[in-house]
């Protein structure tokens, strides 16, 4: 009889998911399953965590908006 | 939603407006916010009475002026009246203190080329505008550019600008006159007290060295009164001096900087003034000034005091420290004393137009002012300051980064002026001469005459030599990678009566520019980069950043490093190899010539020798450098060169017209500037539809990324464009494409691992800046990590600007670096025998 | 309605059955207006060939006379035109009779009556009798309507509750408002705006309403009037329990709106004359401004340009506050009246010449005193600074991101620019034969959106454990079959489908 796993499929680039994996190997509590270069399955409850921290990793990777107050008095 | 209107009794056939009360009460009945909307957009022009609270404010600032306050933010409440007409509409909120729409626009605010912030000082300027070039002239005297792309720029109006624009002699009301000619509105009350405080206080006393002793000058008699109550520096006036002494301004008169239009026409006069300054009893100054008043009624009247020479350091900082800033000017026409240095431009050289404009804010008022000016690279900074020494024709001195600048800045002067070679002389770890008359040229670096270790006998000799005179003109190139300190020192032990800072960009990460603007003087001028280009006199460059994604196994090893590895990964990057490689197939194709940069020695290694190409860094003999930089410029076959970040500056290649860079250092914007600056004096540049080439290769999704945007941000508020290219057209069609198979690139990382595991051999300058002077030939090897070497671990925000303690801190090593020398330069030495048989083939 | 896209007069026509276009056309008016604004210009010229044509036209003589060989296409676009909008009838193609065509009955006899006048149809609206206050100019007609339509737009570009928070509502020249509630629901009906709890205002711009507003300003009020007829249809279908009422009503009601469109701005008609239906439509109009009718004499109703330039011809407007500034100055001679309104006359000129420039920076300056203009560059920029005239700001990830995350589009911020685009940026990209926005900065929009789109995520479940090939082979067929699949892997066996009801009860009768 096939078992069925609840969760989050992500589907993305291979750099997206190596950070995933990346996180995911401090307290493995994001990743379910490693499908494939471009597909995990996680845990519901950790999604949005999960865009959070991506978000953060990715920040690393751009330039921060700098402020419009251009003078230094 | 509609029906429950319709639904509502339209009660006697009229139609209402619908109001809820309508509904229930038939009758006339209209939308009744209709007449107090109509009538608000009238209410929205009103402009406030500000007259009384006016006057209010004035009172305060005049109290407040006593107290000299070090903030001078405009925005501090002593400059800002409450808002002038202040206007509010649906659009305000999202420029919260930020709307100045309240100020009203002259009738002919079309003709008009600029707006300013009333609250910060930025100034937008209309570059279409018919009066845009004379305004860019008056801006860049008085404010700072900090955006210049092609329709409207930004300057900021700031105390240093201010400063600046005084030193060069304006007044404060022309100032603030020209500023509302230009301006679509009226001026703001905040930026007239603004101007008004800032010019009160700056600009207002003078340091001059007038037959050999110092004056403590100004216009203003009150001005020097307060000093000479002021606790440190009424002692310091020369007891017995007399009184404040009072004499004439002068005026450009005679002066002619050489290799203008004006140069030729003038001879006459100027030879005029050198028989002038023959007659005796110059000295009384007074006299002197007397007889010139005769043609020029407009002079002001100047007050001196003297002071001894010890005093002056002291002098300047306490100036500094109650609020005005002193100048330096030097009256070298009236100098009897150091002897006339016989030097003159070659005839028929003629200077640029901007070099010209930049050198007259020098020599405004006949004297020679100290200061910086800004030139991009490529643009003729040596030959500013060549004409600045041919002006002033006194003893000059020349400070630069590196033995090579040392050896083409003389090289250049020989070129431009008619300088007898024995009267310019070497002071560098191989060459220690001296000139041989009674004055002269000596070009020499920072290093060699701040380095405070142990010197040999013969430097020790030319140092006193060199502290022992009086020198009309120092040269400082490039000052912005100079840190303060070193100008401190250099500035405490050699004499000298002006001093002109060179340099392409102003920009330090570290906020030392205000050091600069202390130490040496204001910024002069400094040139629009994409007008020099427009003009022709710098080349014009497409500018790309080609992002290059790492494999995932690659990817997931950066993930896992640590900062420095991480850079390592970065620029070893095979993808960004293989880009490398193609650009340089493309390019050499094309007829470039290429220059690729890489400050990660490991990658600059292993990309040249994988390519088989010539590289050159801090530990590469002066000979080799001198071997490989030859083939470049002559070998037909050598079309690209490895650079390691000694290349950054001072290097003149105009062959160049290519330029790769591999990896740089974090975020400085400096050195993208710096490196841009490598191909802008190509030797094409004038060929029709001729284009050099800057590309960055950078590695996708790491922090490289990040700095690459932050290094890119001066060059594209210069005006430069940067076009992300996320794919290289037939990459993998490339002959012998490196890292090709899955396998090469396993490889290529396991030895990246291995051989960096135990910390990175660092790019060491050994003749470059704070290198070890003795070493000259260059040490290299392996750096042991170890109580020797401090790494950085700074925080984010020195890593990314291109902090000047990584310079000073490689060298801390310097001294055990020569280790593995010779089994290096074999294998180099090699390589250039193989590249010499292949080109013999 | 579907949010995606902002609806267009001619879909919903184009979906109305034969029996409307028959009443519909027994409006002159309505025959009229559809002529004027729906038809290309070849099949005006059809429709003007067959009007006084005593007998119906061979379609071989049509293509012998009036169409060019290469014409074809256009030929036959005009004729799919007219046949959807039910103007022209053609025989069906038999093997014994060619083809003929002719204009529809009624379409025919009152696209005479409106050319020649005549008739008791009343259906060019009936002028009031009683006197006119003479304070009821078309300056204050069109300072009127502006304001009206203004503030739809601003609830559109959500800057109502923006201002609302700092200006207070009152000091800011009592648009704080915003439109009616009735309006703001309509809004959100049509998908142009959407509650958001976590933005400040609980309602944010989605892609359809950015669209919306790149509309020229005519198409802008089409769209908001479809949408408003869409809806009473709806609540009337459910109210009556039948569609035949409500089908007459909107009938009536878009017959209504093409006579608005034939009236005379700047005089006043009377209201008595109007239908139960048309008098009940009343309100609305006044709201979105279409109309005024005077506090003193409710029996009076002014129609304002948005309503009388409903049929004219869009291609000489352009969008947002730039087509409504030529709605409502350029039209006619009055643009100089009208100008004197908030110094809008200069600055309404050069917004309909484009106003936005765009550096390599990324900086944006816009030479615009437009509150709604700015609300709308605020939407995908980072303001600054605000002069009289002009304002500055910057192009960053976060502003476009944020642009983004309202469903705007990468496509539709570049185009609102290039569509925007000061006169110096045209005239530099002439002069040097570049594109008109910096490459460099629409690169960098579009990689910006990227960003967005690097990782997608499905809820569901994931398959595993097979009895056999088989049995995996069959359960992902029957789940690619209902949709549910979303990824699978052969080699693994393993298969991910976002819901699995129905796959279990499939598993269950295979069991069996």
């Amino acid at each position: 009889m096939p078992r069925a796993t609840g969760g989050i499929l992500i589907e993305c680039e291979p750099a997206i998911k190596s950070i995933i994996v990346h996180l995911d190997s401090v307290s493995h509590d994001i990743i379910i399953e490693d499908l494939d270069e471009q597909h995990l399955l996680v845990r519901p409850n950790m999604v949005h965590l999960l865009k959070q921290k991506l978000e953060e990793r990715l920040k690393e990777t751009y330039r921060p908006e700098e402020p419009l107050a251009d003078s230094d008095g | 939603m509609p029906p429950k209107r319709k639904a509502a009794p339209a009660a006697g056939g009229s139609a209402k407006a619908g109001r809820a009360s309508a509904l229930s009460t038939p009758g006339p009945a209209t939308p009744r916010s209709l007449d107090s909307s109509m009538m608000s957009e009238a209410d929205e022009d009103l402009d406030e009475d500000v007259t009384e609270a006016q006057k209010e404010r004035e009172e305060l600032l005049g109290q407040e002026a006593d107290e000299f306050v070090n903030n001078w933010a405009i925005s501090s409440k002593r400059f800002q009246n409450q808002p002038e007409g202040k206007k509010h509409d649906a659009a305000t909120p999202y420029f919260g203190k930020r709307d100045f729409s309240g100020l009203p626009l002259k009738p002919d605010h079309l003709n008009r080329p600029l707006w300013i912030d009333p609250d910060k000082g930025t100034i937008v300027l209309e570059r279409f505008n018919a009066l845009a070039e004379q305004a860019t002239d008056f801006l860049i005297t008085i404010a700072e550019p900090k955006s210049r792309p092609t329709f409207l720029h930004e300057y900021a109006l700031t105390t240093h600008s201010l400063y600046a624009a005084v030193s060069v002699g304006l007044r404060p009301r022309d100032i603030i006159n020209t500023l509302d000619r230009f301006l679509k509105t009226a001026l703001p009350t905040s930026i007239r007290n603004f101007i008004q405080q800032c010019t009160n206080s700056y600009g207002k006393v003078k340091l001059v060295l007038k037959n050999n002793k110092y004056f403590v000058e100004s216009v203003d008699a009150e001005m020097l009164q307060k000093l000479l109550k002021d606790e440190v520096i009424g002692k310091l006036r020369v007891q017995g001096s007399g009184d404040i002494t009072t004499t004439y301004a002068p005026t450009m008169g005679g002066l002619v900087i050489p290799g203008t239009k004006n140069a030729a026409g003038v001879h006459q006069a100027d030879l005029k003034q050198a028989d002038k300054q023959e007659e005796p009893g110059k000295e009384a100054d007074l006299y002197a000034s007397l007889n010139e008043e005769d043609d020029d009624d407009d002079k002001e009247a100047v007050h001196a005091f003297e002071i001894s020479d010890s005093a002056v350091e002291t002098v300047q900082k306490r100036c500094l420290d109650i609020g005005f800033p002193i100048l330096e000017e030097y009256d070298f026409r009236n100098d009897d004393v150091n002897p006339n240095l016989e030097i003159d431009l070659q005839p028929n050289t003629q200077i640029r137009p901007y070099q010209e404009k930049s050198l007259s804010k020098m020599f405004g008022n006949g004297r020679a002012k100290s200061g910086i000016i800004v030139l991009p690279c490529g643009a003729g900074k040596t030959l500013v300051g060549i004409t600045a020494a041919c002006t002033i024709k006194k003893g000059i001195i020349v400070l630069c980064t590196s033995s090579m600048s040392v050896v083409q800045w003389r090289q250049e002067f020989l070129k431009w002026s008619n300088i007898n070679p024995d009267d310019i002389a070497v002071f560098t770890a191989e060459s220690k001469n001296k000139f041989s008359g009674s004055t002269g040229i000596i070009v020499t670096t920072y290093s060699m005459v701040t380095n405070n270790r142990e010197r040999s006998h013969d430097s020790k000799k030319m140092m006193d030599f060199l502290k022992g005179r009086e020198w009309g003109l120092m040269l400082l190139d490039e000052v912005h990678v100079v840190p303060a300190e070193v100008f401190r020192r250099v500035i405490s032990s050699i004499k000298s009566h002006s001093k002109l800072g060179l340099t392409a960009t102003l920009l330090r990460e570290d906020d030392k520019i205000s050091h600069l603007n202390f130490l040496i003087g204001p910024k002069l001028y400094e040139a629009n980069w994409m007008e020099l280009s427009q003009q022709g006199h710098i080349a014009k460059v497409q500018c790309a950043e080609v992002w290059c994604p790492m494999p995932t196994e690659f990817y997931d090893e950066y993930l896992r490093a640590n900062s420095r590895m991480k850079r390592t990964l970065y620029a070893m990057n095979p993808r960004k190899f293989q880009a490398c490689q193609y650009l340089i197939n493309y390019h050499e194709a094309r007829g470039d010539k290429i220059i690729v940069f890489s400050d990660e020695l490991y990658s600059l290694k292993k990309y040249a020798e994988t390519l088989q190409k010539f590289y050159i860094y801090g530990g590469t003999s002066q000979q080799e450098r001198m071997t490989v930089l030859e083939n470049f410029q002559h070998n037909p076959n050598v079309n690209t060169l490895f650079l390691s970040k000694i290349g950054d500056t001072s290097l003149d290649l105009p062959e160049a017209t290519c330029l790769i860079q591999i990896s740089s250092h974090f975020g400085s914007r400096r050195q993208e500037a710096q490196r841009l600056g490598r191909i802008l004096r190509a030797k094409r540049r004038n060929d029709e539809g001729f284009n050099a080439f800057f590309y960055s290769l950078v590695s996708k999704d790491t922090q490289e990324m990040y700095y690459s945007s932050k290094r890119q941000a001066f060059l594209v508020d210069q005006g430069y464009a940067f076009k992300v290219i996320t794919q290289l057209a037939n990459i993998e069609k490339t002959p012998n494409l490196a890292f090709a198979t899955a396998q090469e690139r396993r490889e290529l990382l396991q030895l990246t691992l291995v051989d960096n595991e135990k910390g990175t051999e660092d790019d060491i300058e050994t003749d470059d800046l704070f290198g070890k002077p003795g070493a000259g030939a260059g040490g290299r090897g392996k750096k042991k990590p170890g109580p020797g070497v401090r790494r950085t671990a700074g925080t984010l925000g020195e890593l990314s600007g291109g902090q000047d303690m990584a310079y000073i801190e490689q060298n801390k090593g310097g001294a055990h670096l020569k280790k593995n020398q010779k089994a290096n330069q074999s294998s180099f030495f090699k390589k250039i025998a193989r590249e010499k048989e292949r080109s013999r083939k | 309605m579907s949010g995606t896209q902002s609806y267009q007069l001619s879909d919903y026509l184009e979906k109305l059955p034969a029996t409307t276009f028959r009443k519909l056309y027994q409006q002159p008016s309505t025959a009229f207006a559809i002529f004027r604004r729906m038809l290309p210009p070849l099949a005006k010229v059809f429709v003007q060939a067959l009007l006084y044509m005593p007998s119906p036209l061979l379609l071989s003589q049509l293509d012998d006379v009036w169409v060019k060989s290469e014409g074809r296409q256009q030929r036959d676009r005009a004729l799919a035109i007219l046949r959807s909008l039910h103007i022209v009838q053609i025989t069906p193609s038999g093997k014994d009779k060619p083809q003929e065509m002719q204009l529809t009955t009624n379409f025919k006899n009152s696209m005479r009556l409106a050319l020649e006048g005549g008739g008791s149809h009343l259906s060019f609206g009936v002028p009031s009798a009683l006197p006119v206050d003479p304070s009821i100019d078309i300056p204050f007609l069109d300072k009127y309507s502006r304001k009206k339509w203004e503030d739809i737009l601003h609830y559109v570009v959500n800057s109502v509750s923006v201002y609302g928070d700092i200006g207070g509502g009152g000091s800011s020249g009592g648009s704080a408002a915003g439109p009616r509630p009735s309006v703001k629901d309509l809004l959100l009906a049509g998908h142009l705006v959407e509650r958001r709890p976590d933005s400040k205002s609980g309602i944010v711009i989605t892609q359809a309403g950015f669209t919306f507003l790149l509309q020229e300003s005519n198409a802008q009020v089409w769209t908001l009037l479809l949408l408003w007829l869409e809806a009473s249809d709806h609540a009337k279908g459910a109210a009556n329990g039948g569609r035949g009422g409500a089908m007459m009503d909107s009938i009536d009601m878009l017959s209504f709106l093409f006579m608005l469109a034939s009236l005379e701005l700047g005089r006043a008609y009377d209201t008595e004359s109007l239908t139960e239906t048309r008098r009940n439509m009343l309100p609305d109009l006044v709201d979105f401004g279409l109309i005024f009718v005077p506090r003193e004499n409710p029996r009076q109703y002014f129609p304002t340009r948005l309503a009388t330039t409903l049929t004219s011809s869009a291609s000489a407007l352009r969008s947002v506050s730039a087509g409504f500034a030529a709605a409502t100055a350029n039209a006619s001679g009055d643009a100089a009246s009208l100008g004197a309104v908030a110094g809008a006359n200069s600055a309404a000129a050069a917004e309909s010449k484009g106003s936005i420039i765009v550096e390599t920076n990324y900086r944006i300056y816009a030479y615009t005193s437009s509150p709604l203009q700015i609300a709308v560059l605020a939407l995908f920029t980072q303001l600054n600074m605000r002069f009289a005239g002009m304002v500055t700001g910057r192009l960053t990830r976060d502003s476009i991101r944020r642009a983004i995350s309202y469903g705007i589009t990468a496509d539709q911020i570049i185009s609102y620019l290039a569509a925007h685009a000061h006169e110096q940026m045209s005239r530099t990209a002439a002069a040097t034969g570049r594109p008109i926005l910096p490459p460099t900065v629409v690169d960098q929009i579009r990689l910006w959106q990227l960003e967005n789109e690097r990782m997608r995520t499905t809820a569901g479940y994931l398959f595993r454990d097979f009895e056999s090939p088989a049995e995996f082979a069959a359960l992902t067929a029957y789940a690619e079959e209902i949709g549910v699949l979303v990824w699978k892997n052969e080699k693994k066996n393993l298969f991910f489908v976002s819901k699995y009801e129905q796959l279990r009860d499939y598993l269950k009768s295979r069991k069996k």
